[in-house]
């Protein structure tokens, strides 16, 4: 959690509050902020307006909203995307894509929902996983 | 059903179909449906399995109840929880979609063999040939210079045609085994 502390100064938690599962924190990425670099969290991280690049590992979920730009290898157990993400992704569990959303990049998901007007390129797969933390 | 289906309308799939599938207007794939086709249509709507690669000119539609497997070229593409997915997406790019729908065609390769058997018969008409040319030929050849000729050939040709029925016969096929190689 090293990494997540480094991060925290240009950022702020938000504690148990908005979080799904209870002891899993959340952080949010706002207008103003960026991210770049490698992020192991075991917490739920969220994407609003701000811009982020790189990796993103999470044990929670991956919350992107509207008019977030990432570039970024994305892990996380559900990823809920409605602006642009460029890279490749994984969701544990599931992945929604909402109306504006737009994804390039391939994709492995458990479940997988699409909403009219999003926008993807890439190969989808689906199904168990073998591993997820990967190379 | 297995083969190519064209069709100008709609098409509502209940059953199993193979091959290949194209319509100008909508395609729907029922909850029992398989199908292990490409498919080609304005708007596709999937709730029963497909496997194949689909294009849409407008708007795919995977359901809770839809299993797909193969690549997508679609405009517009909606996908509700629940369903099954695996393949490659491209969208936006709309215009090369009716473009790359065409390249996927089966083709049957087997059809010519049967090609070979009618040349084996070739020469039982040149036998017939003969034997119609004498009545004619005397009356034309009063009238025409032209005419002799028929008749010299109708006598030089039906010797080696009486055996030739049979032995062609023999060497043909080795002819068409070539063709299969």
């Amino acid at each position: 959690m090293d990494t997540q502390q480094a991060v925290a100064d240009g950022t702020h938690t938000d504690g148990q509050s908005d979080s799904k599962r209870e002891g899993q924190q959340k952080f949010t990425l706002g207008p103003n902020d960026s991210l770049e670099g490698k992020l192991n969290y075991g917490g739920h991280m969220a994407i609003d307006g701000g811009h982020a690049e790189g990796e993103f590992r999470l044990g929670g979920n991956m919350e992107i909203g509207n008019g977030s730009v990432v570039k970024a290898l994305i892990e996380a157990s559900n990823v809920t995307i409605k602006g642009v993400v460029e890279g490749k992704l994984t969701a544990r569990d599931k992945l929604t894509l909402g109306k504006a959303a737009k994804l390039n990049g391939d994709v492995q998901v458990r479940r997988l929902q699409i909403e009219d007007g999003a926008s993807l390129n890439g190969y989808v797969r689906m199904g168990d996983f073998e591993q997820h933390s990967g190379s | 059903m297995i083969g190519q289906v064209y069709i100008e309308g709609d098409l509502r799939v209940g059953g199993i179909v193979e091959g290949e599938v194209e319509v100008t207007g909508d395609v729907a794939i029922d909850d029992l449906a398989k199908v292990k086709a490409s498919v080609t249509a304005r708007d596709v709507s999937i709730s029963g399995s497909v496997v194949g690669a689909i294009v849409a000119r407008k708007r795919l539609e995977v359901t809770r109840s839809g299993s797909l497997i193969g690549d997508v070229r679609v405009a517009r593409l909606t996908i509700q929880d629940g369903a099954t997915f695996s393949g490659k997406v491209s969208m936006g790019a709309t215009a090369a979609a009716p473009a790359k729908a065409a390249e996927t065609k089966p083709v049957v390769p087997e059809a010519k063999p049967v090609a070979i058997e009618p040349k084996a018969v070739v020469p039982e008409p040149a036998v017939q040939a003969p034997i119609v040319a004498p009545p004619i030929a005397p009356p034309p050849a009063a009238k025409a210079p032209t005419a002799p000729p028929p008749p010299t050939k109708a006598p030089t040709v039906p010797p080696p045609a009486a055996k030739a029925p049979t032995v062609p016969l023999k060497t043909q096929p080795q002819k068409g085994k070539p063709k299969g190689r």
